[in-house]
């Protein structure tokens, strides 16, 4: 009994070493698959401790010398140079160097020339809903640089009733070259009213109904990655009742593209 | 003797040639360039890390119902090295305000209505820096501020949110951290009669992974 104990223990301490192993194998396998190596073709780069312009330079690679690239962090590339000392370049410096095609590097950057070529952008806007704070979040996806899709749901939280709506809508730009570029936006979706707790005594029930939306805005390219929004949106909710609800909103807000 | 001298010669010739032809040798492995592997650089093969996902185990003060354990998640996405944004979710249970606990009855809120959740989205900026522990001990950290809205679920309605942050972040390695935050949350509310502005502070730990 003892010994099968002990074979027992034997035969999994193998097979965790044996897993160990082939983990460590694929791990590193993994790694020197991502390894990408520049190469400096300026005089010197220098490495920085971290991802910011804040953090100290630790030290200096010079012209000629291979480095690889770790990993990236914004526009932040960590980098190890032959000698294995690790740190931070940041991307212009990186573009200094040459690639093992023998091509200068260029990366996105989140410039405004990447800008133009963003595919997906995501965002959060405040403002106000009929006289009410109202915050809506968004993705949207560029078609191609004068249509975009995207995808919307709005809160609107009152004294008097929550507002709940979502939209899916496709805006236009005429001028997606300038920096300062107004748009139109169309778009249809569902809205949710619920009266609040403490008036539900008034015999208000929460309604759903169909919602059509119409608007324009401005968007501004502000610096790396971020642009502004400003919009105004004019909605209808298609009630059941006589009437058809007339709504407006008006928003700021910021948005991050890739 | 004239063989030795002559085979001494040769040893000389022979040593000779030998160097010289290490000594090409040394001058041909210098001039091979080193091995690279013929991998192109695009944004594609470089493993990005902007995304931080990670929890927070917290106490909120919630105005007029005591202070509770507050429990949550947070994903951030890091825009460049200034500025992020953050979304995060928290949940807790709000307990007896002090007429409750004096009256000895009487509740305000039932059980389910003493929920509170919060979600909100800020916009938060870095402060960079390093954090020396002692002379060698040394981390990359941040200390960030935070503005954002959004939505706090509590006795029964949802109110608009105003969000207030500052918080540290400590880089263990380049893809975990630990973060200690606090945040101010302004509501308004009713609920003890006449409406107000609500300060429900909440500070926390937290334990974030970059991806």
């Amino acid at each position: 009994m003892l010994m099968s104990c002990k074979q027992v223990f034997l035969y999994f301490s193998k097979l965790g070493l044996g897993i160990y192993l082939t983990l460590v194998f694929m791990t590193s396998q993994a790694l020197a698959d991502a390894s990408v190596q520049v190469l400096i073709t300026e005089p010197y780069i220098e490495l920085y401790s971290g991802p910011a312009g804040g953090f100290p330079v630790i030290h200096v690679a010079a012209k000629n010398e291979w480095i690889r690239v770790l990993k990236r962090r914004t526009n932040w590339f960590k980098v190890e140079t032959n000698k294995g000392v690790q740190g931070w370049v940041k991307q212009e410096a990186l573009h200094l160097t040459q690639s093992s095609a023998g091509e200068a590097v260029k990366l996105a950057d989140g410039s405004f020339a990447s800008y133009a070529q963003r595919d997906v952008e995501f965002g959060a806007l405040g403002g106000s809903f009929e006289g009410v704070p109202a915050m809506t979040v968004f993705a949207d996806w560029v078609a191609t640089e004068n249509l975009v899709a995207g995808v919307s749901v709005t809160q609107a939280l009152g004294d008097l009733s929550e507002n709940q709506f979502f939209l899916v809508s496709v805006q236009h730009t005429t001028f997606p070259e300038w920096r300062l570029s107004p748009y139109v936006t169309l778009g249809a979706g569902k809205i949710r009213t619920k009266p609040r707790a403490n008036l539900v005594e008034s015999g208000d029930e929460t309604r759903t109904s169909d919602l059509l939306a119409a608007g324009f805005g401005l968007r501004y390219y502000i610096a790396q990655n971020i642009m502004l929004k400003l919009e105004y949106q004019h909605l209808q909710a298609l009630t059941d009742r006589d009437e058809n609800e007339d709504l407006e909103q008006w928003k700021l807000g910021f948005a991050v593209f890739f | 003797m004239e063989i030795g001298i002559r085979s001494l010669f040769l040893a000389l010739l022979c040593t000779a040639l030998s160097f010289s032809l290490l000594a090409q040798e040394e001058a041909q492995q210098s001039v091979i360039e080193p091995s690279v592997e013929r991998r192109d650089i695009n944004e594609a093969n470089i493993d990005s890390e902007n995304f931080e996902f990670g929890l927070v185990v917290g106490v909120i003060s919630i105005e007029d119902f005591s202070s509770s354990m507050v429990v949550g998640a947070r994903v951030a996405y890091h825009v460049n090295e200034d500025f992020f944004v953050e979304a995060t979710y928290g949940q807790a249970e709000a307990g007896e305000t002090s007429f409750e606990v004096l009256s000895g009855g009487a509740a305000f809120l039932t059980e389910e209505e003493r929920d509170y959740r919060y979600y909100n989205v800020s916009l938060g900026y870095n402060l960079n820096g390093e954090t020396f522990f002692t002379d060698r001990w040394v981390f990359n950290s941040a200390t960030y501020l935070t503005l954002g809205a959004g939505s706090t679920d509590f006795a029964g309605d949802e109110r608009f949110t105003v969000v207030l942050g500052a918080g540290y972040r400590l880089l263990l390695t380049d893809y975990f951290a630990l973060h200690i935050n606090m945040k101010d949350h302004l509501f308004n509310s009713e609920l003890i009669g006449e409406e107000k502005t609500t300060h429900n502070i909440e500070y926390g730990l937290g334990a974030t992974f970059f991806f």
